[in-house]
């Protein structure tokens, strides 16, 4: 039966539009995977070395220990973003003779593969490798290592798990907010025990037991919370919500793209995915306190304008690195009504245009930090409203991954946008403004960088229609390769 | 109204569609039948541009239509359930249409007045979403989109599937009186040899991409089709 799923699954994937992308893609995408591997086994060889020499007073591992909790919240985030999850169209194989806890282990086993799984190896093991060669005791580090296998396949469950419930991603959510409260406000230092129960846990090999037994209970979690919803009148079925209707006329006032944007914003608040973008788009809004705050970065402004990008760009970023996609499901009527392409085109980049200016709103707190950071938040918000927002909408003509937007409907549907392709796409998105603002600082002044930037979205607004018209051809052109696409579901 | 010349679409080296000519004169009713894969739907998505012609061009009313545009404001479709915006509601979702076409919401309202026969009240205020409604709700609803803003070329995929019996007679009544009043060119595709003769002045049957007959509707096409389909 696994060699059906398997060959299901291969096939899924080599006759996918997604596949099918340029080779030139496909080249970054396995330079990007190798470039992040060798990173990792290079952290993993050097790691020891370099604990010892910065810090020579205490053992290396720890330091280690003391920080792997920082290592499995950043290895979460990067899941949850980063990480697909597999797709399986259980309907059709609901009523064929194949016990169903086959398929709930294979859909589970399946996740344990993922390369996610696999980049921590390339710390630990060369990590566990140099403990050994250094002549730590075998039994403690062979435990160890195993315990942190066990708690890198953990949190592939617990992704698992937020990335298809609303419920339990607000729980972790909630939880994280806490924990950072209390460490950053000196409450309680939550780490610090955390800390010392790894310590403890590297001291005493049988505790190892302890990572395995949480990796199975969330396993058996896992198991069970797919096993309920694997009934159509159950969670496989659609929960019909009472409509509540809003009065959107007051948008009339932005003229002929109004029609669009009254539909943008109700397609944002009535979609299960639209939304949690939403939320994720106002969590850049702190992105600024994490650089603003650091000594380290006060002498490096070409990252603070990066940071600056994306204070008020959380929204251009996320949402609207999935612009067309957005409307897949519909895509067919947008193309044959009585809509031009430019002004579908010029709708979503007021959409955008809106999104920055109201992050730019709510990040005047960051004025507190001195006029230079909130003149760099300023050109930071203007080079996004006049280029990000162009960049992003040529890099949506690139992409052609259907979204379905009702996604708890669906729970077993892929339910992530993310994919390293965008990713890519988004490279340029960063990139343009740190030299837009480094060249000019380096040869002449701060201020000129800021000007520069600043300029450069100015100009952006005033050559809109120029812009707009160029991208409105690329969308022309590979209008025919996004409907094929978004017909494949 | 619509031109078609030596148009044909091939998938590899796989035909699916092969007109060598076609002409439907302004305000005919005009049906199209055929086996699955006789190429009806690829028509219908090469005269709305939603796929590539391999060869050959359309013209619809005089505008080719994979060059301009200029044929979208006065030609309305419905494919399939694609067409509809899920998370609106169906009035939503009308008065969308209204206004890429030109209408507000009171002359919408006053449209829509004369479907509440078809709508049997469960589709306008319901409160519900398009995507909630079931398949033959969201084909009504569908349909009667199509239908906003006196369109010159109406587009219907399989109008009748899905409908229930009422509505399948209500339907034919609609579409012979929007042909005879309003002189708009009707195509519509449809495996109920009944209905299509029923609704259609002209009737064309398409087998694998070709056009095998092209038949003016009399009292014998019925007949006619039904001898051809049962080989």
């Amino acid at each position: 039966m696994i060699k059906h799923f398997l060959n299901f699954e291969w096939k899924q994937f080599v006759r996918s539009s997604y596949f099918q992308k340029g080779i030139a893609i496909k080249i970054l995408l396995i330079l990007a995977v190798l470039y992040f591997g060798g990173i990792a086994l290079m952290l993993g060889v050097g790691l020891f070395f370099i604990l010892k020499k910065t810090l020579p007073e205490t053992d290396p591992i720890i330091i280690v220990n003391n920080f792997l909790i920082y290592w499995f919240i950043f290895d979460l985030a990067l899941r949850f973003f980063m990480q697909q999850l597999p797709v399986m169209n259980v309907k059709p194989l609901m009523i064929v003779p194949i016990k169903r806890n086959t398929i709930i282990n294979y859909l589970l086993g399946k996740t344990a593969l993922s390369f996610f799984n696999f980049l921590p190896l390339f710390v630990f093991v060369p990590f566990s490798i140099v403990l050994l060669i250094k002549g730590y005791p075998v039994l403690n580090v062979v435990c160890w290592f195993f315990a942190m296998l066990f708690l890198v396949l953990s949190n592939n469950f617990i992704n698992f798990l937020i990335n298809k419930s609303n419920t339990y991603f607000y729980v972790l959510i909630s939880i994280f907010a806490i924990f950072i409260g209390l460490e950053f406000f000196n409450i309680y230092k939550v780490s610090a025990p955390i800390g010392v129960a790894f310590n403890t846990l590297y001291n005493n090999p049988i505790l190892s037991i302890i990572p395995l037994i949480l990796m199975i209970g969330l396993y058996a979690f896992n198991f069970n919370f797919i096993k309920k919803e694997f009934y159509l009148d159950d969670a496989v079925s659609k929960k019909i919500k009472e409509v509540n209707a809003t009065d959107l006329s007051w948008m009339n006032r932005f003229g002929s793209v109004a029609v669009f944007l009254k539909n943008d914003v109700k397609l944002i608040y009535r979609n299960a995915r639209p939304r949690q973008v939403m939320m994720m788009s106002f969590l850049f809004l702190f992105y600024g306190l994490i650089f603003y705050t650091q000594e380290t970065y006060q002498n490096m402004p070409a990252f603070l304008a990066f940071a600056s990008i994306f204070v008020t760009g959380g929204f251009l970023l996320t949402f609207g690195q999935l612009v067309p996609s957005w409307d897949s499901e519909y895509y067919k009527l947008l193309m044959s009504q009585n809509i031009p392409y430019k002004k579908y085109l010029e709708s979503k980049w007021y959409l955008m245009v809106f999104g920055v200016s109201l992050s730019f709103i709510l990040a005047t707190p960051y004025i507190y930090f001195g006029w230079k950071i909130y003149g760099m938040i300023a050109a930071g918000a203007l080079f996004n409203i006049g280029l990000n927002s162009f960049i992003t909408l040529i890099g949506g003509a690139l992409n052609r991954v259907p979204i379905e937007l009702n996604v708890k409907a669906k729970a077993f549907s892929n339910t992530n946008g993310f994919n390293p392709t965008q990713m890519l796409i988004a490279l340029p998105k960063m990139v343009l403004p740190m030299l837009l603002f480094y060249v000019p600082y380096k040869f002449i002044s701060f201020e000129a960088g800021l000007i520069v930037l600043g300029l450069s979205g100015v100009l952006g607004i005033v050559f809109k229609g120029f812009f707009l018209n160029k991208i409105e051809k690329i969308y022309q052109k590979g209008k025919y390769k996004t409907l094929a696409a978004y017909n494949e579901k | 109204m619509i031109q078609v010349t030596e148009l044909s679409k091939k998938y590899g080296g796989n035909t699916v569609l092969n007109i060598e000519s076609l002409e439907i004169p302004k305000g005919q009713a005009f049906g199209l039948v055929g086996n699955n894969g006789a190429g009806k739907t690829t028509f219908f998505n090469l005269l709305l541009d939603l796929i590539k012609p391999t060869t050959g061009t359309i013209l619809n009313n005089k505008i080719q239509v994979n060059t301009s545009e200029d044929w979208k404001p006065f030609t309305a479709a419905f494919i399939d359930e694609s067409f509809l915006i899920g998370y609106l509601t169906a009035e939503e979702y009308f008065y969308f249409i209204g206004e890429l076409r030109g209408m507000n919401k009171a002359d919408i309202d006053a449209f829509l007045a004369q479907f509440s026969e078809i709508f049997n009240d469960e589709i306008i205020g319901k409160k519900k979403y398009l995507r909630d409604l079931s398949k033959g709700n969201q084909k009504k609803a569908g349909i009667v989109a199509a239908l906003i803003g006196n369109p010159e070329v109406i587009i219907l995929d399989e109008p009748f599937a899905n409908l229930d019996p009422t509505t399948q007679i209500r339907l034919k009544k609609l579409l012979s009186e929007l042909t005879k009043d309003s002189n708009a060119t009707v195509l519509i595709s449809s495996h109920d040899l009944g209905h299509v003769t029923d609704v259609c002045e002209r009737i064309v049957v398409l087998d694998k991409g070709d056009v095998v007959k092209d038949l003016k509707t009399s009292e014998e096409t019925l007949k006619e089709l039904e001898t051809y389909f049962s080989v």
